[in-house]
């Protein structure tokens, strides 16, 4: 009897053993949505939506940049570090960001993806005996004549400090850094000023710095304000608040609206809308308050805007398309037709009231994938 | 139920032989070195937490540089959960702040643990803010880049952009004393371990230095909390895995079952309260580069969030 005893705790022992492993390795196996990772935007998985948008659409992730062409995603650079995209105004050619080990240089690229030229040099011949002589090139963008490159470049370092706030440059299209000019200076331990968008009279960019500077009642913490500078060491001027706290301009293509985020200095993004004069920005628009919304970016034909936003909770960033009827005021309702047969002489009909308009919602393009939020958008029309 | 106990098995082993001794910490801090050996998970339904509680957050650097166990507490953060209300708040402590440490003398807060372990941090903090704690949880570098990788990355909206040029190459190198240069672009996006941990860890490129990252440090703290709202039963083996090593904690498993249905139903961000002990809380000028604590201020304050 004991002895069927020991034999039967040793069978259920190996039961426990081999159940339990078995259980586990295969839950082990099944992790949850939000903790898989993001699959390549050119796997064959169903996509959200069949919407096309028109042109091609060049994002990034995991250091690869991707077209969009044609409802397709092409791989058109290996995963080697590549970001940032923008494209020549005239179409021609992409500027991108490649990073290396401890720094990052602009090329130019071809529609295709071939690297065509190296337009910085910011790796240092030392290495990393002296890590401040690596420099960071971020947000590559030409100007409309195609003669200047817009960047932001972390030139301005002091010797023996710690500062490595970038400010925004400007050079000569296939001149050299020595060439650049400093067209702010960056701040002073706060992140800089990023992401320059070259306009008519000067270019606009986020200057991250602590609000308390430029409000009493702001807290002081580092914050992003959209600002505008119309030379070269000129001490810009402020666009949005610091409770604002607005980053990643976009021009609209007709070059009188300007679209960002705005965080209000919490963990929230709102897709923000305001009209420019080449001065001043007009008041706000908030479109989207419930999506964590990275890169608005305008289509060129101004149908609608583009941005990356999570698909659910805490994911990934998705690819994601605002038709331009969600942000535009519908027309007036038209005054109510006289009812025809002549003279009323009783009470008036209660008007029949148009049937509400349905709010038109932001449609998701992608699923399961996970595009650079940092990066910008480029979209050729 | 064969397999649930062997699912659970890795987790169960991984806290038992990282908590080792648990460190009780109630009701008196006189037993805080005491050790209980035989504490074993209650076997009896995990009930709700209802009364409020507080949680010390270490984090610590703990690379090769460091003899196992002695180790800076980089990171020293005081939670305080009040179920009823569903509020929170989360107070950062500086690493900087001289204090009278538990195990004599002064000195840099941040230097408690290395001479005593959890039980001096937390008699450290308990003594100068005059709070109680009732649990700690500490996690080292690497578990908190493999616990965010684990769970699939998480969603902040970094504050600025992060740029450091003498950041610390010491987590996967074999020369520790090195530097590397990160850049953690501003704005909305899914962070990985590694940048993530660049985010809270770097301090050079901030004017505030380490009071600056500490509010960095809340955010991806809150994230995590989000994040962690959306995982299955399925995600804890690779969980289990990413904390090897790299988490000690006081809380025993039939405390983790009654406050997993708890976090879950913390939802109103608004209802966080986070607390930076910056200027007038602080100010230079102690030792060895150390902040002196405005102590008339900071008790006040500590006393109405942290009763």
């Amino acid at each position: 009897m004991m002895i069927s005893r020991f034999i039967l705790a040793g069978v259920l022992a190996v039961v426990v053993v081999l159940g339990g492993t078995s259980t586990y390795m295969y839950l082990g196996s099944k992790q949850s949505r939000v903790a898989a990772p993001p699959e390549k935007p050119t796997a064959a998985t169903p996509r959200a939506q069949a919407t096309t948008l028109p042109g091609a659409i060049y994002l990034t992730q995991s250091g690869a940049i991707y077209r969009l062409s044609a409802g397709r995603f092409h791989q058109i650079t290996p995963e080697a570090g590549w970001s940032q995209p923008s494209l020549a105004p005239n179409g021609s050619s992409l500027l991108a960001v490649k990073y290396g080990q401890y720094w990052s240089d602009v090329y130019v690229l071809s529609l295709f993806g071939t690297p065509t030229r190296q337009l910085t040099s910011n790796q240092a011949r030392q290495g990393m005996n002296d890590p401040s002589l690596n420099h960071w090139s971020f947000f590559p963008r030409l100007s409309q004549d195609g003669g200047t490159l817009w960047m932001t470049y972390d030139g301005l370092k002091c010797d023996g400090c710690f500062d490595v706030s970038p400010a925004v440059y400007s050079m000569p299209f296939g001149g050299t850094i020595r060439q650049a000019r400093a067209w702010t200076d960056g701040g002073y331990y706060s992140g800089g000023d990023q992401q320059p968008i070259p306009v008519p009279g000067g270019v606009i960019y986020t200057k991250y710095d602590y609000g308390s500077k430029y409000d009493a009642k702001a807290e002081n913490k580092l914050v992003g304000m959209m600002w505008f500078s119309n030379r070269a060491g000129a001490y810009g001027r402020e666009l949005t608040t610091p409770s604002e706290d607005c980053r990643t301009p976009s021009l609209s293509p007709a070059g009188n609206q300007l679209a960002m985020i705005c965080t209000y200095g919490k963990q929230v993004s709102y897709l923000t809308i305001a009209s420019w004069n080449g001065s001043t920005l007009g008041p706000r628009t908030t479109i989207l308050t419930n999506q964590l919304v990275a890169q608005p970016t305008w289509a060129p034909d101004g149908s609608g805007i583009a941005y990356l936003a999570p698909a659910v909770p805490d994911g990934p960033f998705q690819l994601w398309w605002l038709p331009k009827a969600a942000y535009t005021a519908p027309p007036p309702s038209p005054p109510p037709t006289p009812t025809p047969g002549g003279p009323h002489n009783g009470p008036l009909p209660t008007p029949t009231p148009p049937p509400p308009i349905p709010p038109v919602k932001p449609i998701q393009l992608t699923t399961n994938n996970g595009f650079d939020a940092t990066s910008p958008i480029a979209w050729l029309g | 139920m064969a397999g649930a106990f062997a699912y659970f098995l890795p987790a169960a082993k991984a806290a038992w032989d990282t908590t080792g001794a648990v460190v009780r910490v109630t009701p008196s801090p006189t037993d805080l070195f005491t050790t209980s050996p035989t504490a074993t998970p209650s076997a009896t339904p995990a009930a709700a937490i209802t009364g409020a509680f507080t949680i010390l957050l270490l984090g610590s650097d703990d690379d090769s540089k460091f003899y196992s166990d002695h180790v800076l507490t980089q990171s020293m953060i005081l939670v305080r959960v009040v179920p009823s209300s569903k509020q929170v708040t989360m107070l950062s402590i500086p690493r900087d702040l001289y204090v009278h440490l538990s195990t004599g003398g002064f000195g840099k807060i941040d230097g408690a643990y290395s001479y005593g372990g959890a039980g001096a941090a937390i008699a450290t903090v308990e003594q100068d803010f005059g709070v109680h704690v009732d649990d700690y949880i500490w996690v080292g570098l690497l578990g908190l880049i493999k616990l965010i990788d684990a769970i699939g990355g998480i969603d902040v909206v970094t504050s600025n952009p992060v740029l450091d040029d003498y950041y610390p190459a010491d987590i996967y190198s074999s020369w520790p004393y090195g530097y590397e240069r990160v850049a953690v672009l501003a704005g909305p996006q899914h962070l990985d371990g590694i940048h993530a941990m660049q985010y809270v860890r770097s301090r050079h490129g901030d004017l505030q230095s380490d009071l600056g990252r500490s509010q960095r440090q809340q955010q991806v703290l809150l994230a995590i909390r989000q994040k962690a709202k959306q995982l299955s039963p399925a995600d804890l083996p690779a969980m289990s895995t990413a904390f090897g090593g790299e988490l000690k904690t006081s809380i025993g498993l039939s405390k983790v079952a009654q406050l997993l249905p708890l976090a879950g139903s913390f939802d109103n961000p608004d209802a966080i309260r986070q607390i930076i002990l910056a200027s007038p809380y602080t100010h230079g000028g102690a030792p060895d580069g150390s902040l002196f604590a405005n102590w008339d201020a900071i008790l006040p304050l500590v006393h109405q969030y942290f009763p």
